[in-house]
């Protein structure tokens, strides 16, 4: 913990910063109920000032709602909220704010058509008085200031044409023109770049040292590890770990902590089948292109395999699918589905040929909230129908045979709605509604976001056992961790465009995170790749190495006499690579110097390669014909540092 | 973010170790079924009545038929009764085409005019051609013009409430125009049968009105394209990703309304042997208000066809009543109004009250 040395950002009121250690904010015992079901129970969470505190729990354990509750967005049930020692009750984000606590959303809460100055002041709009445009301009452009990036970031901009990262920028600076001393982070890295991550941090931790109180949701362990000061873990709805500090905790207690079992139980890792590699496809697509977000997505999946599809959020994974499917437009994709050319320009027709695709958004793409639960459930059923009449009743035995398998009561199939289901409950019957018809494919878009883990280890058995009667899977996460868990190859998709096709095996979530960084983060390694491969002639490749292999983020081959034997996007064993030497384990902290084959043909060099955090970034190589030379591997290694020098820019 | 019930507040891994976790059954739960059992039978029947918009709106109608029939002797007569029927015919048929644009979360606000100039159409035809072939024209007429508004709201995306209000315009004017700005008069007698005459004592137009409310209950009830219409106005946006025809079933509704429109006109054409251009005016207010008595929600998804006769029936005695009792027509829009104001603001703190103990 670092003291506040620092003076506060933007002029925060000076009795809403807390002095460093001292409690901000303590909840305890917070409980919400929703219709019937209990979000939160009994959760207790302290925030400080001049800490950053992580709130850490799996995809429905409560966090999103909890922070809510402390934001205005939701009130308690019970429980009691002190904020510097006084009982608060938000009854609206206002309130919320007035009093200086503010929240950073996962979905943004701005008005894409105004102003970023328009957006950051949202909220003055709202206070009796008049308006000095020109004073807010000024505030405004000190806020900028402060966060540093008055450069890249203007105050005329529409919003809606600002990135991702850009818009939670818009969001902290409104936190800050509400003199908040306490701002709470709602998952705010899922469409972030490694670089946008990082810039990120550094504002983070900017705030901490100007003593706010700094709240962090997030379900990413390395996250908290990188920039948390102490952590408080939700499972489903109840604090388990409460205010610990990060140091004296290990990765794996924390999983303990979180999940409450082991993560190979919950993805059923020991009953996992070997798909047969030998089979034909059961479904294949090349060159989709569906304009703006899908420019060139590639894939095939084999029956009974359950394929990944990774990626940030908004790297066009949901839009690919939803352009196979026929809900989107599509520019060019060749299709085959059990090697018969396929094009569907509806999804009727993508039914009929048999596949099914359970969209991403729960309560927009899938509910329907005026029908009861069984026509719900019949919903794909009837769209897929040929005939005028329902043909309700022909489907009556297989439904009470889904609830059965699927834990679902069935006496409540009638229900006149779902929206009285929990989250996880009617994800379960929205599959159900596709699993009726049968598929050859069935696609899944985030599958288990907002659902509690009892029900994702259920999805997750659901989805190895219709995948045992040989149907093809394919299921998009950003939850890098799920995909690894539940997929058995994860084709990763960046900024429109399939770049990875890599079995499970190969990869971990840090790798995941490099692979699926947008193409554009990466312009500067690439142009280093290029520049490095033509100067000497040969080639250069950007990999991530474990005990025994590879992975490969990108590769530049300026002389094929020169190519490494394995390409961007592709795993290898360093044993099938054409420099198995360079690859052998040496010295780790000798000087990076070219190590030649045994057949003299070509010489490697290799340097590991950190930001400017110290994490580690994989290795940058350079592979030369016949043997190089001590100076050349200097001049390569002072290159490669140079690029990774620290610096302000943000990627 | 939600999660399911926690019954318990330390998770026991060993239990949630469960394939899909006993949580998920709420009657697993003994305490909820315990604290349910004993007036569960009672409390239903009661729950089932509030909780059903007809039944609360049936009530009200009878309310209303009481409450006439206490303060006017000739409420309930054999001849007022048939009155009130012979009321409801036009601007019942009207309101079936509106609950089908309703149910989309649409409206339509050229149904007045449209009856209007299917009327003209009708007027016109007849001088030409037999009583079947022109009716067949002017239905054709009103449909041809729901279905321009409907490809224009649901092809090109523009708002209903503008498009219709534009072609509201468009067809009194083209009534006027057609019409050449007078009534046409002088059409075969015969066409007077549609109206008057009966079958076991009961006028034709109204068993003809209560076949169409039979047929569109059961087209909305029992039919794919009926449940795709509730869906498409409850979420459209999941009622395409299921393969459901949005578009077809998006322009099929303003359709019908066109038709319904013409088929209401010609029935009170039929009943004054007269077309007039003006014919029709303000209908569309007396059909959506029907409608939304009816308990249809203008978002969409929500509403019932039966609730829309109740909501027919529920104006036209009004309506009646309020002549009967020798009411101003200057003050019966302000009673009528309030009436249907006051009806929605009770319905409004109803439901929300049964749907959170729900």
């Amino acid at each position: 913990m670092q003291p506040t040395a620092l003076p506060s950002v933007a002029g925060a009121h000076s009795e809403a910063v807390g002095a460093d250690g001292e409690a901000l904010l303590v909840a305890q015992g917070v409980t919400k109920s929703f219709g019937g079901t209990l979000a939160l129970c009994d959760a207790q969470l302290t925030l400080r000032g001049g800490q950053i505190h992580a709130l850490l729990g799996a995809n429905g354990a409560g966090k999103s709602t909890l922070s809510k509750i402390l934001g205005g967005h939701h009130r308690a049930s019970s429980g009691q909220v002190l904020l510097r020692g006084e009982a608060v009750d938000f009854r609206s984000t206002r309130e919320a704010m007035d009093a200086g606590v503010s929240i950073v959303m996962q979905e943004t809460s701005l008005a894409p058509d105004l102003s970023v100055l328009e957006n950051v002041f949202l909220p003055e709009l709202g206070r009796p008085g008049r308006l000095s445009l020109s004073r807010l301009r000024q505030r405004g452009e000190h806020i900028l200031d402060e966060l540093g990036v008055a450069a890249s970031l203007s105050l005329d901009v529409e919003v809606a044409r600002l990135s991702a990262a850009q818009r939670q920028l818009v969001e902290i600076a409104k936190a800050l023109a509400g003199d908040a001393g306490l701002i709470i982070f709602d998952e705010p890295t899922t469409s972030l770049s490694p670089g946008e991550v990082e810039h990120l941090f550094d504002i983070m931790g900017a705030l901490r040292d100007s003593g706010r109180a700094l709240g962090f949701v997030s379900h990413r362990l390395e996250e908290v590890f990188a920039i948390c000061d102490r952590v408080t873990v939700l499972r489903e709805g109840a604090t388990v770990g409460d205010d610990i500090d990060v140091a004296a905790l290990d990765q794996n207690a924390l999983i303990r902590l979180m999940v409450g079992r082991d993560l190979g139980e919950i993805y059923g890792a020991d009953e996992r089948r070997e798909v047969d590699t030998a089979a034909a496809p059961a479904f294949s697509v090349r060159g989709l292109r569906a304009l703006p977000e899908v420019r060139d997505v590639s894939f095939q999946v084999r029956p009974g395999e359950i394929l990944g599809l990774g990626g940030l959020v908004g790297a066009g994974r949901s839009e690919a699918v939803e352009a196979i499917f026929g809900l989107r437009a599509r520019q060019r994709g060749e299709m085959t589905l059990d090697g018969r050319r396929v094009a569907f320009r509806k999804p009727v027709e993508a039914m009929r040929a048999g596949v099914g695709l359970v969209p991403e958004d729960r309560r927009t793409q899938n509910i329907v909230p005026d029908l009861s639960v069984r026509e719900n459930l019949l919903l794909a059923h009837t769209g897929a129908r040929r005939r005028p009449g329902l043909g309700y009743r022909a489907r009556r035995a297989r439904i009470a045979e889904l609830f059965d398998a699927l834990d679902l009561p069935i006496a409540r199939v009638d229900d006149p709605s779902m929206l009285d289901f929990s989250g996880g409950q009617q994800q379960k019957i929205i599959i159900a509604r596709w699993l009726l018809l049968e598929p050859r494919l069935l696609i899944l878009d985030e599958p288990t976001k907002g659902v509690d883990i009892g029900t994702r280890q259920a999805i997750y058995r659901i989805l190895r056992d219709i995948g045992a009667t040989g149907v093809a899977i394919v299921v998009v996460s950003s939850d890098f961790e799920e995909l690894l868990g539940v997929a058995d190859r994860v084709v990763v998709v960046s900024d429109g465009v399939s770049i990875a096709d890599l079995p499970s095996d190969a990869l971990d979530e840090e790798k995941l995170t490099l692979l699926a960084a947008p193409r554009t983060s990466m312009a500067r390694t690439t142009a280093l790749l290029e520049r490095l491969a033509e100067e000497h002639g040969g080639a250069a490749f950007w990999v991530l190495p474990d005990q025994t292999g590879l992975v490969c983020l990108n590769a530049v081959v300026a002389n094929p006499a020169a190519a490494p034997g394995f390409a961007a996007g592709e795993a290898a064993q360093f044993t099938d690579t054409r420099v198995p030497s360079a690859f052998a384990a040496g010295d780790p902290d000798a000087a990076p110097a070219f190590v030649g084959e045994p057949d003299g043909t070509l010489a490697t060099v290799v340097v590991p390669v950190t930001n400017r955090r110290g994490h580690d970034m994989g290795r940058i190589g350079v592979i030369v014909p016949g043997n190089g030379d001590a100076a050349r591997a200097a001049r390569i290694v002072a290159d490669i540092h140079h690029l990774h020098a620290p610096s302000r820019r943000v990627a | 973010m939600s999660a399911t019930s926690i019954p318990t507040r330390k998770a026991d891994p060993d239990r949630s170790g469960e394939p899909a976790g006993r949580s998920s059954d709420p009657s697993a739960d003994p305490s909820v079924e315990k604290a349910a059992s004993p007036t569960r039978a009672r409390r239903s029947l009661a729950k089932r009545v509030a909780g059903s918009l007809e039944m609360r709106m049936l009530l009200l109608a009878l309310a209303i038929g009481i409450a006439l029939s206490l303060l006017s002797p000739y409420f309930l007569t054999k001849a007022n009764v048939f009155n009130l029927l012979d009321q409801s015919v036009v601007v019942g048929l009207v309101a079936i085409g509106m609950t089908f644009v309703i149910l989309t979360g649409g409206i339509d606000l050229s149904v007045g005019s449209v009856a209007g100039l299917s009327g003209i159409v009708l007027g016109l035809a007849l001088r030409e051609f037999p009583i079947p072939v022109a009716i067949a024209m002017a239905v054709g007429a009103g449909a041809l013009i729901g279905l321009f508004s409907g490809i224009l709201i649901a092809r090109f995306g523009l708002a209903a409430f503008v498009v219709t209000l534009g072609v509201m315009a468009i067809a009194r004017s083209l009534a006027y125009i057609l019409s050449g700005q007078t009534a046409i008069s002088g059409m075969p007698p015969e066409l007077s049968n549609l109206v008057f005459a009966s079958f076991a004592g009961i006028p034709a137009n109204v068993l003809f009105l209560g076949a169409m409310y039979l047929l569109a209950w059961a087209y909305l009830t029992y039919t794919k394209g009926g449940r795709t219409i509730y869906a498409i106005g409850s979420n459209k946006e999941a009622a395409r990703a299921a393969g459901l025809s949005t578009l077809f079933y998006s322009v099929l509704p303003y359709v019908v309304s066109g038709a319904f429109a013409a088929i209401a006109i010609t029935f009170s054409t039929a009943q004054l042997l007269s077309a007039d251009p003006l014919a029709g005016n303000l209908l569309e207010l007396d059909a959506i208000a029907a409608v939304v008595i009816g308990g249809a929600s203008l978002y969409g998804g929500r509403g019932s066809i039966l609730g829309t006769l109740i909501g027919v029936l529920i104006m036209v005695m009004i309506r009646n009543g309020l002549n009967l009792l020798g009411v101003s027509p200057f003050w019966q829009g302000s009673a009528i109004g309030g009436i249907i104001i006051l009806a929605l603001l009770v319905e409004r703190l109803v439901s929300a009250r049964t749907s959170r103990h729900a």
